[in-house]
């Protein structure tokens, strides 16, 4: 129910529910009662008002929404005080709300308010307005009062390219056209409010959508798999190819369970568990589509969300993103515009609040499948949190390829013909990037040089990425500065990064005493990024000394050296902690081993 | 292809809800009054996850059901193999002696859950509350969050957008999950009838009264009725005004008894 807070929507939902007889008679006289003693007329939107109301098998009530059930149909009224009231109730209630009631005083006409709820409104994919021309009790002439307003409603939506199913008059105090005609609108020859209500049809006409089988788990019974999710649009038979975005592995289903029978097909909305004949990598997340009608596939992705987090946010900051069933790391790449929830007007912005809706661009470093139509997709629409909580609502317009960094906002990457998980696939382990840090003779290089040997002779896809080796080549210019040494957090990460998304297992053996450089190198590969610690006190390695340096450094020959003349800061949560000063260096390989394929070998 | 029906569709939406919990909350646990209500939703928990119970069902037990419930139970359990754990609350004499007689059952049974969670950690708790039931259950969110003592306020929730809920759960607290929130009574009783589904004999009219809801013994009152079938309770739900629970003692004593019911963590 939208519209001026003081057009009376309030009064058309209290006097509907009086008209349709879902009142109790007990209550009505209580309003008549309590209305009569302050000697006002009866103000049916105090039946709205309560926060207790007694249950009754046809209405429930919320602060703001109301379940009706007539022996025709069902309705939820959503009633918002106001438009951030209104925002938040349509997101939250959207998927039950089909339909918006407009309603527009026969005195004041289309106001500001008006204005700025039908044009969220508009932004929502509403297709289904009615409106309600109130008050006429107000006007002298009922009918022309009626006809200016309903010409000006119907220019005002146009201009939205809104078209209203049809535009009633209604006078709420009296009832007079809300379930039945009255004197006010004896002229009027179109239906009642509440007839109007029930020629709406559902807007999500999902079964017309192409095919959307959204994965939430993968279940084992007696040695099979069985994929459990929801047939969001579009209907699944038995023996049908399906692919599964954003990896496309694909399969066909040769059973769709429907426990305790088994269905030859499954229509839009069906919870089921689908069989396969094919050992295909699938998971939670996964959307299964045909090929002709599949997701859109991209890096990048541009959006209208609306902001409902308490604090703001800024373009560059890791957001979470969950589509579907699926959740990813975005960043937030770019505000491209923002929409004042008061004025409406857009204006320049570096962030977005509480209540804003934004066109934002988003990129991640996982492929996005998605749909650009909010309506008619579960993937087409998403929520962002941060720390767990979501902040924001919104829906994709548009998928692109990729771009990262500031730097490639112009450089638009190629998506790679070879995905990640086909790599996994082949190897039989995922690529991942161990990154060891600890304090010179630790025992960092030796551990990762056993650890590799092992993971070589069990036939996995290993590098060792030394420290002190690229310092040869790659940062070979780099000198043991804080800022060098910064820079060589950066790139060696940055190499590890590459070649964990070529399938390896990348085991990297450097100092990197910083945990601000060790987070930086996380974000090379924030997925698949294991900071081991290998924790040696400085007293035994000192005393192993393996390179000399140690001793140098105590006689000033060295200067900058990590735990005489500069800091190490020790991980405060790392993945792992392998202890060498009380391990043997074959026990500390074996742990990390261990580590290494528990995470990474299916 | 038939497209689905209307108790299709809450059953389809109840099962996503179970999988979505099964899958983003761990440890779970659900907790199963033998009512009708929770009694669907434990028939749907089943075809959730294709003949099992993949976790706890938990029976807060006062002692004083009727000996009807806890035959039931024991039948059902038995029948559906379920993995049950029976969690005994503390006696009436430790709880809360400001709150009116019958309330303070329902105190024991909070305390008992939060005996419960406390003991086994549990991060999900799955309830089978519906909205139409009560007021104050009408602002309830399908994930719920909790705070570490159990406590709920209905002002500052979460927003639930589209399916999308609030997994996420800090340490020491819990998360709610409502999967029959949107069904009403009547939904409750025509999916029983349709799926066969068991349920106490004590909602069949008996010598002109039957129980419309099922509290402990003592303060659970039948009404007047003459409905001896599921069909025959359907057709008088169709028509009756008066609230479910209205022979239940404790919503009636002081209504803001069972707000502070529910903002302390009753369910």
């Amino acid at each position: 129910m939208v519209g001026d807070v003081d057009a009376g929507k309030s009064t058309i939902l209290g006097r509907l529910l009086v008209d349709l007889g879902l009142v109790t008679p007990a209550r009505l006289e209580e309003l008549e009662t309590s209305s009569s003693k302050r000697g006002v007329p009866i103000e049916y939107s105090f039946l709205l008002d309560a926060f207790q109301l007694e249950r009754d098998q046809a209405i429930t009530l919320d602060l703001t929404r109301i379940w009706v059930r007539t022996p025709d149909a069902e309705f939820v009224f959503v009633d918002a005080p106001g438009h951030r009231e209104l925002i938040r109730n349509l997101l939250s209630g959207a998927s039950e709300v089909d339909a918006a009631v407009m309603v527009v005083a026969a005195d004041e006409g289309i106001t500001l308010q008006t204005r700025r709820q039908a044009l969220f409104l508009r932004w929502f994919g509403f297709a289904n307005v009615l409106v309600a021309i109130n008050k006429l009790d107000l006007a002298d002439d009922p009918h022309a009062a009626y006809d200016t307003r309903a010409a000006e409603v119907t220019a005002f939506l146009d201009q939205l390219g809104m078209h209203p199913r049809a535009i009633v008059p209604v006078a709420a105090r009296s009832g007079d056209g809300i379930v039945k005609p009255g004197p006010l609108t004896a002229w009027w020859k179109g239906p009642t409010l509440v007839e109007a209500l029930g020629t709406l049809e559902r807007a999500q006409t999902r079964e017309d959508g192409p095919l959307r089988f959204v994965v939430q788990d993968v279940y084992r019974r007696d040695g099979k798999r069985l994929i459990a999710g929801r047939i969001e649009s579009g209907t699944l038979e038995r023996g049908e190819y399906l692919t599964f975005w954003p990896l496309q592995t694909g399969a066909r289903v040769v059973a769709i369970h429907d426990w305790p029978d088994e269905i030859g097909s499954a229509a839009t909305g069906a919870s089921i568990a689908v069989e396969l004949d094919a050992r295909v990598f699938v998971d939670r997340g996964a959307v299964g589509s045909r090929a002709i009608d599949a997701p859109e596939l991209g890096h990048a992705a541009q959006t209208t969300v609306v902001w409902l987090g308490v604090n703001p946010v800024r373009a560059g900051e890791p957001l979470r993103m969950r589509l579907g069933t699926r959740e990813i790391t975005v960043t937030l790449q770019k505000i491209e515009e923002t929409i004042d929830p008061d004025t409406l007007e857009p204006r320049e912005s570096e962030d977005l609040r509480s209540g804003d809706v934004g066109v934002i661009s988003l990129v991640s470093r996982e492929l996005i499948a998605a749909d650009t139509n909010v309506s008619e997709s579960s993937i087409g629409r998403f929520v962002l949190l941060r720390d767990g909580t979501i902040v924001a609502g919104g829906r994709i317009d548009a998928v692109v390829g990729h771009s990262r960094g500031e730097g490639a906002t112009n450089v638009v990457a190629m998506t790679s013909s070879v995905e990640r998980l086909e790599r996994t696939v082949r190897n039989g382990h995922a690529g991942g990037v161990f990154w060891l840090t600890g304090l010179p003779s630790s025992g960092k290089s030796t551990v990762a040089m056993a650890v590799q040997r092992m993971l070589f002779e069990r036939g996995r896809q290993v590098y060792v990425l030394d420290g002190d080796t690229l310092r040869t080549s790659l940062n070979v210019d780099l000198g043991f500065s804080d800022e060098d040494r910064s820079e060589n957090v950066r790139r060696t990460a940055a190499v590890a990064g590459v070649f964990a998304d070529a399938g390896f297992i990348v085991i990297c053996a450097l100092i990197s005493p910083f945990s601000a450089d060790r987070e930086l190198a996380r974000s090379a590969y924030p997925n698949g990024f294991h900071e081991i610690y290998v924790a040696c006190d400085l007293q035994t390695a000192e005393k192993r000394d393996v390179k000399g340096h140690y001793g140098r450094a105590r006689r000033g020959e060295l200067t900058h050296f990590t735990g005489v003349s500069s800091p190490y800061e020790i991980p405060a949560n790392p993945e792992l902690v392998v202890d060498t000063a009380t391990h043997r260096i074959d026990e500390s390989a074996a742990q990390l081993l261990e580590y290494v394929e528990g995470h990474l070998v299916k | 292809m038939s497209s689905l029906d209307y108790l299709d569709e809450l059953e389809a939406r109840t099962i996503f809800i179970l999988r979505e919990a099964f899958s983003c909350v761990s440890p779970l646990a659900m907790l199963w009054s033998i009512g009708k209500d929770s009694t669907a939703l434990l028939w749907m928990v089943r075809k959730a996850f294709l003949g099992e119970v993949p976790f706890p069902v938990v029976l807060l037990d006062t002692g004083m059901e009727f000996d009807e419930v806890y035959a039931f139970r024991d039948r059902l359990v038995a029948d559906w193999s379920l993995p049950v754990a029976n969690e005994p609350c503390p006696p009436e004499s430790s709880v809360d002696q400001t709150l009116p007689p019958a309330a303070r059952h329902a105190a024991r049974k909070t305390a008992g859950l939060r005996a419960l969670i406390g003991r086994e950690g549990y991060r999900g708790i799955i309830l089978g509350i519906r909205r139409d039931e009560q007021a104050i259950r009408a602002k309830e969110r399908i994930f719920s969050p909790r705070n570490a003592d159990g406590s709920w306020d209905p002002r500052s929730q979460p927003p639930e957008l589209w399916d999308y809920y609030a997994y996420d759960v800090p340490d020491g607290a819990h998360v709610r999950i409502h999967p029959l929130l949107h069904w009403t009574e009547l939904d409750i009783w025509r999916y029983t009838l349709r799926e066969q589904i068991p349920y106490v004999p004590l909602y069949l009219a008996k010598d002109g009264k039957r129980y419309r809801s099922l509290g402990e013994s003592n303060i659970t009152f039948p009404i007047t009725s003459s409905a001896d079938t599921l069909e025959k309770i359907i057709a008088e739900l169709e028509v009756t005004r008066d609230p479910e629970r209205a022979g239940r003692a404790m919503d009636n004593e002081s209504e803001d008894a069972f707000e502070r019911l529910r903002t302390t963590g009753y369910m």
